[in-house]
């Protein structure tokens, strides 16, 4: 914004010396920028390109590696434990994108209507996240251990339910057990996003339903989450591309087991590079995921330059109060109050525009 | 809000930066480069826990390099199961230590193949390694007649028991099938499960068993046939032993329930051993370096004995023979001589091995032809035992096959991921051995599987 500013009051009189002074600017900013470019060429760029290499090769990880065209990718095609794994990866996708996004919203708009203790609550909630994973596991394979775990606590007090039942060691309760435990850290994180982004709506907007007579999930529908689509799709991005990448929880707690029942694509990988030493074979199968990453990303990319964007519409919560009157209300209020409002305003307002 | 340079003082203070991370990369560099044929010698241990790997920097580092005049050795811990990950990594940079450990003689090979070991037959001639060592468990380092490996940290699978709980049931370790299923019958009916076990902490642990069922039940004989070539593994005898261990795993006696195997970790079935809890636990004998801590708490007394036959021929007293690592010469050792001379050190002394396994039980196991007199008495005389039965059974050719050891990385990461689904029953025991066999194969004829010694009676 400085820069900017500097250029505008520049008169033409001053052309010369503002236009050596800027060309000087953007030296200093690139020859700033040159090592971290270095660094990332080789710690990112070579071994991709390595990595894109070895994915059309038969490598043990030592030795030469020997070039085999487009085979590994034929195998992936093929290989129906790629395929279980990736259908988990899906699973792991869809329980994300659900249950600690609908706990982050709902515990960040709560946490947001009080202000006592509120700071308690909010480093509680983000403490499993900052705690490593191996410490997270190990604490909830204990507390769920069929042996010394919460279900024999609790038959031991007369609740038997739980008692006996191996969440890791069960087939159909693996895959889910893991990603509750992986949900328990990641959620704290998802809150405290909304809760920013909470803060950063404008009150007077929430005031302005009121006087619509909006009741609180009215207010929450039409503008808590317009107000926050931007950290909402960041959050919804985020949580599909570690989704298709999951590797830690995963391998700490089960290795993909029992028989396969949690493997992802991360811990197949992992497997296939360095228990079975087909390091050209693991190559294939990063990159297909990688892809897949990318193809998520661009579809993203492409949509909101095509100005699609996450918009609850209020037509279903509008009962009891008159949406429409709400909406152009609104626009009215906060059109120029603040970032995020605008934000809200811009799809309220195309809203309004829409044929009545 | 930041102090302004100008193009010149960053071009000079860019300039010393740089300067200083390159002066920084080469110390570090040199720091790093290994000895260079300086008299120094680079070794990765695989040593865990500060009380072995303090003993074995004050009782066999400082000693070698007192001995050694001129020779430096450099010694670095990694974790075992990251340790061929490791080494392979360094490798491929053209790094890595001069004497190389890798985690059995199937992965020695893959390093052979790539020409990254030095041939140590003029070694073994100097250090009269032939006449020293077990020659069975040397044969496991030769390929095509050179030696390049030496076994080392040897080991078996043995069944533990909690003494004390036996003694007061008044019964003995099971001699053959049949003792042990009643005995496994008759502990369950008590509410104590017949067999701690668990691979929560480890899948691949559950390789143990199907080792064990196959070279107790199946035979040594039948595997040295298989992994020979001469039979395939889908033959009946390889898959009654996969349908008699997921009987037994159905019916609880491992670990309490199919999902409690899935789940257990190590912790918490050695510690159902050692309080009673469980009355037996299969396990290789590196648990002899732990299972006191398990033990004591409870006051229980413990013991070992030998597998039994789960069918009539097999051998009565068989020992697994499993190889948990091999030492090599890295072939662009600065310093080979000093290498082989810490090989030679390490493994060929045997007053000297003695000592470290009585003072670490499992971490120094050297393929020496001990007997129970060779060790200090300050030992526990059932480790001493088990040492030297194997040894004994090692010599006479009285022993089996282990996965890890004996089967090519690929069958074996096969067994571990596949016979779980026997368990799960998703594939049968047929079809697990049908995939064995066609796995197997594959790595057969690629030259992968490692050099198959043969046991005396076949």
């Amino acid at each position: 914004m400085e820069q900017g500013a500097v250029e505008e009051t520049g008169g033409p009189t001053k052309r010369s010396p503002a236009g050596g002074l800027r060309r000087r600017r953007h030296l200093t900013a690139w020859l700033f920028m040159v090592p971290m470019v270095v660094i990332n060429v080789l710690v990112i760029l070579g071994p991709s390109v390595a990595t894109i290499y070895f994915s059309f090769t038969e490598w043990s990880g030592i030795g030469p590696a020997e070039f085999v065209g487009l085979q590994n990718y034929r195998d992936l095609l093929a290989d129906g434990d790629f395929w279980i794994a990736m259908w988990h990866n899906v699973v792991w996708t869809i329980l994300f994108l659900t249950v600690p996004i609908a706990m982050g919203l709902l515990g960040a708009f709560l946490l947001s209507q009080i202000k006592r203790f509120q700071m308690f609550f909010r480093i509680a909630y983000f403490i499993p996240f900052v705690v490593a994973s191996v410490v997270n596991c190990a604490l909830w394979q204990n507390i769920l251990d069929p042996e010394r775990g919460i279900g024999s606590t609790l038959a031991s007090i007369g609740i038997p339910f739980l008692d006996g039942v191996s969440f890791f060691g069960n087939t159909r309760l693996a895959l889910p057990s893991v990603a509750f435990v992986n949900n328990w850290a990641w959620w704290g994180f998802v809150l405290l996003l909304f809760l920013t982004a909470l803060q950063s709506v404008d009150h007077e907007l929430y005031e302005a339903a009121r006087i619509d007579g909006a009741g609180r999930w009215q207010q929450f529908l039409n503008v808590t989450l317009p107000g926050i689509r931007p950290t909402f799709i960041f959050v919804v991005l985020l949580t599909i591309i570690n989704s298709l990448l999951v590797f830690d929880y995963v391998f700490i707690v089960t290795r993909g087991g029992p028989a396969g029942a949690s493997e992802v694509v991360g811990t197949l990988m992992w497997k296939q590079a360095f228990e079975r030493f087909e390091a050209g074979y693991a190559s294939a199968m990063g990159l297909s995921l990688s892809f897949v990453s990318g193809v998520i990303v661009l579809i993203f990319i492409f949509l909101r330059r095509r100005g699609w964007e996450v918009r609850i519409s209020p037509r279903g919560a509008a009962k009891g109060a008159n949406p429409q009157r709400y909406r152009t209300t609104s626009s009215s209020l906060s059109w120029r109050s603040s970032p995020s409002g605008r934000s809200w305003l811009s799809c309220s307002t195309r809203s309004s525009r829409a044929p009545r | 809000m930041y102090a302004q340079i100008s193009r010149r003082q960053f071009l000079a203070r860019g300039g010393k930066a740089a300067l200083g991370v390159g002066l920084a990369g080469s110390l570090l560099a040199g720091c790093g480069s290994g000895g260079g044929g300086s008299g120094q010698v680079t070794y990765w241990s695989n040593l865990t826990g500060s009380g072995p790997q303090d003993y074995f920097k004050k009782n066999i580092v400082k000693p070698f390099e007192k001995a050694n005049k001129g020779t430096d050795l450099k010694v670095s811990f990694q974790p075992p199961d990251q340790m061929d990950r490791l080494v392979r990594t360094a490798l491929q940079g053209g790094e890595g230590p001069d004497i190389i450990m890798t985690p059995g003689p199937a992965y020695a090979q893959e390093y052979i193949d790539a020409n990254l070991f030095a041939e140590l037959d003029d070694y073994s001639d100097q250090y009269k390694w032939d006449d020293k060592l077990l020659g069975r468990a040397l044969d496991l380092g030769r390929y095509e007649d050179k030696l390049y490996a030496i076994p080392y940290q040897l080991q078996t699978m043995l069944l533990y028991y909690n003494k004390t709980l036996f003694e007061d049931k008044g019964m003995q370790p099971p001699k053959n099938r049949d003792e042990l299923e009643s005995m496994a019958e008759e502990l369950q009916g008590q509410g104590i499960t017949p067999f701690a076990a668990g691979i929560g902490d480890d899948p691949a642990a559950i390789e143990w068993f199907p080792t064990v069922f196959w070279n107790h039940y199946s035979g040594p004989d039948a595997l040295y046939q298989a992994l020979t070539g001469e039979i395939p593994f889908s033959d009946p005898v390889f898959v009654e032993a996969i349908e008699l261990f997921n009987n037994y795993v159905q019916k609880g006696w491992f670990g309490g329930s199919r999902e409690k195997f899935f789940s257990n970790g190590f912790d918490a079935l050695h510690a159902d051993l050692g309080d009673g809890k469980a009355g037996m636990n299969i396990e290789g004998s590196w648990f002899l370096a732990d299972i006191n801590d398990f033990i004591a708490d409870s006051g229980d007394e413990w013991d070992w004995a030998p597998l039994p036959p789960l069918r009539s021929g097999v051998p009565a007293e068989l020992y697994e023979l499993g190889i948990g690592s091999t030492l090599s010469v890295n072939r662009r050792a600065g310093d080979a001589d000093g290498a082989a001379a810490f090989i030679d050190y390490l493994t060929a002394n045997k007053k000297r091995a003695a000592e470290w396994m009585a003072a670490v039980p499992s971490a120094f196991n050297a393929p020496l032809p001990f007997t129970e007199s060779d060790f200090p008495a300050s030992m526990d005389q059932r480790v001493a035992r088990q040492l030297a039965a194997l040894s004994e059974a090692t010599g006479k050719g009285n022993f089996g096959y282990t996965a890890g050891t004996f089967w090519p990385s690929k069958s074996d990461v096969y067994i571990q991921e596949e016979s779980q689904k026997v368990l799960t029953g998703d594939i049968t025991a047929a079809e697990f051995c049908q995939g064995l066999d066609e796995q197997f194969t594959t790595d057969r004829k690629e030259g992968a599987v490692p050099k198959i010694i043969k046991p005396g009676g076949a």
